[in-house]
């Protein structure tokens, strides 16, 4: 059994390199979704907000099956591995990235873009300014996304397998633990990792509350 | 190149979805003028301004800008038009950093931002106010900045589209007064529209009334008050009666088939007939004039407001000296030649 502080390292490795790859594919997705005038833009939007409420054990399962050796991704050689559970979680935090982000630039005030540009904003200087105006539905985007990912266990199982010194991660051990009956350890670990998710959005939310206080005046 | 831009409009169809909402043949504005655009809601007033500004492309025909046609989405022409906005579309940052912005976005150093950003807040009163979150502010406090952000850039073409929509009535006479002795002073070309009648014609030189995406009437201000080319523009104006009549062969005007006190050389036919509610008079009955019973009487500032109703309904300003009409009474109802205009058809 690895010691708690190994797996926990684990986890956070896995769920923060997942978040910050999923924040980069779904903010400019979300944004995409929210600003653009283009054909086919709702149906687009709608595969993300059903991907916001896909099982992460089919996730897992999709995944595993691409990466599997006899795959077609499985020249890559990613499955039982940390980079495999990463590529999974990306997968099951970009859309609700995405969705949360399209769902805060559009609740920003509908003429808000036409003034920037009015203002002699180019594109590039338009997006940044809506996505601080949308600081707050962003980092509450970053917190889901970082807390869907931490809490998962499904997919971590299916992709990393759950090897012990190499892909056990916290949920996953605990999964295991409760299965060999022993509940005071998985209670221990169900802890640290209530503790981990808490320090971290606790973090998050302070900016976010700090931010739309300031914003109130 | 001078300091101010012309504009011109040539042979512009706009359309949203199935529908024209703008058709103008012509429009053309020099260096240096101050138009209004005078309209009722919908009639296209804001969609004419985006198209000046470069915000969107018409559908068919050009807009000019000293003789240059514009190319719509280019950041190089926004960046030589201010356009204040109906919201003020303040950002949430301080009320200094929003005046800024635009200011670094066109890449005026920091220092020189901060002196022009808390130059334009002095010149509209409000720099008081800098360090304050913009999302806190009044609405009128917010337009002041929203227009300090606009002349900040030292633009030369201003569009004002209702800057003063939504403030109280002592608020929006104030922020008007401040806006017109503020464009008094420099030297650049302004659009403004309204659907106040007040409102645009206290900012211009010339007035455009559109109507449905049509141009009615383009004309100096006390042009279109004194002489409104249709009964839409004498209603916009603010004409509060104005109501169908003839001209017979004696030159009388007749409402209701009714003399009213007026004669006009004319030739007869039939006429619209708008007349402020300062041109009515009331006087007992008499026979064979037009008549109309009070129907409502109530106080307004400085005035009895009266609502007559007979064949036609008058609305009538009488002196707060007199006793008022009693509602229920009936009186014949003459028209103040000076205070009316006849409208042909």
């Amino acid at each position: 059994m690895d010691a708690v502080h190994e797996v926990l390292g684990r986890s956070a490795l896995v769920s923060l390199s997942a978040t910050a790859i999923a924040l980069l594919i779904g903010v400019p997705l979300g944004t995409w979704l929210a600003l653009a005038r283009v054909r086919g833009r709702r149906l687009l939007a709608t595969f993300v907000n059903t991907g916001m409420a896909i099982p992460t054990v089919v996730v897992g399962l999709v995944v595993a099956l691409l990466l599997w050796r006899s795959g077609p991704l499985g020249d890559l050689e990613l499955i039982y591995t940390l980079r495999g559970m990463i590529v999974a979680q990306v997968l099951i935090a970009t859309p609700l990235i995405a969705g949360i982000t399209m769902a805060g630039l559009q609740a920003l005030p509908p003429e808000l873009p036409d003034q920037l540009r009015s203002l002699g904003a180019n594109r590039r200087q338009l997006v940044i300014r809506l996505w601080l105006e949308a600081r707050v539905p962003l980092l509450a985007a970053a917190m889901a996304g970082f807390g869907h990912a931490i809490s998962e266990v499904g997919a971590a199982t299916i992709v990393g397998g759950n090897i012990h010194g190499q892909t056990q991660v916290m949920t996953t051990s605990i999964v295991e633990q409760v299965g060999r009956g022993e509940f005071g350890e998985a209670l221990v670990y169900a802890g640290v990792l209530l503790a981990l998710a808490f320090t971290i959005n606790a973090l998050l939310t302070s900016v976010q509350q700090r931010a739309a206080s300031w914003a109130r005046g | 190149m001078g300091s101010r831009l012309s504009l011109s409009l040539r042979g512009i169809r706009h359309r949203r979805g199935p529908r024209e909402v703008l058709a103008i043949d012509g429009l053309d504005i020099a260096a240096g003028e101050r138009l209004a655009v005078l309209g009722p809601n919908g009639a296209g007033k804001t969609t004419l301004l985006r198209l000046m500004a470069g915000l969107e492309a018409p559908s068919a025909g050009v807009v000019e800008i000293d003789g240059v046609p514009t190319a719509p989405g280019g950041a190089a022409l926004r960046r030589r038009v201010g356009y204040a906005t109906q919201q003020a579309g303040l950002l949430s940052t301080t009320v200094r950093r929003n005046v800024e912005l635009p200011l670094r976005w066109r890449g005026v150093a920091g220092g020189a931002r901060r002196a022009a950003a808390l130059a334009a807040l002095r010149r509209l009163g409000v720099v008081h106010l800098a360090d304050r979150p913009a999302l806190s502010l009044s609405g009128g406090e917010a337009q002041r900045v929203s227009l300090a952000r606009a002349l900040a850039l030292d633009p030369r073409l201003l569009l004002l589209d209702e800057p003063a929509a939504g403030l109280d009535a002592e608020a929006r006479r104030s922020f008007l007064d401040d806006i017109a002795a503020l464009l008094a002073d420099r030297a650049m070309t302004v659009v403004h529209v309204s659907h106040r009648a007040d409102e645009a014609l206290l900012l211009a030189d010339r007035v455009a009334v559109l109507v449905d995406g049509a141009l009615h009437q383009l004309a100096g201000p006390s042009r279109v008050l004194r002489d409104p080319c249709d009964a839409t523009v004498a209603r916009l104006v603010g004409y509060d009666n104005v109501i169908p009549g003839r001209i017979d062969r004696d030159g009388e005007l007749l409402v209701a088939g009714r003399p009213c006190g007026i004669r006009s050389d004319r030739p007869p036919g039939d006429v619209t007939v708008a007349a402020w509610a300062t041109a009515v008079r009331l006087a007992p009955p008499r026979d064979g004039s037009f008549e109309a019973t009070a129907e409502h009487v109530c106080v307004g500032p400085g005035r009895w407001e009266v609502v007559l109703t007979g064949e036609q309904t008058v609305r009538a300003h009488l002196p707060l000296a007199g006793a008022p009409p009693q509602p229920g009474d009936r009186y014949a109802v003459r028209l103040d030649p000076e205070l009316t205009t006849l409208i042909s058809g």
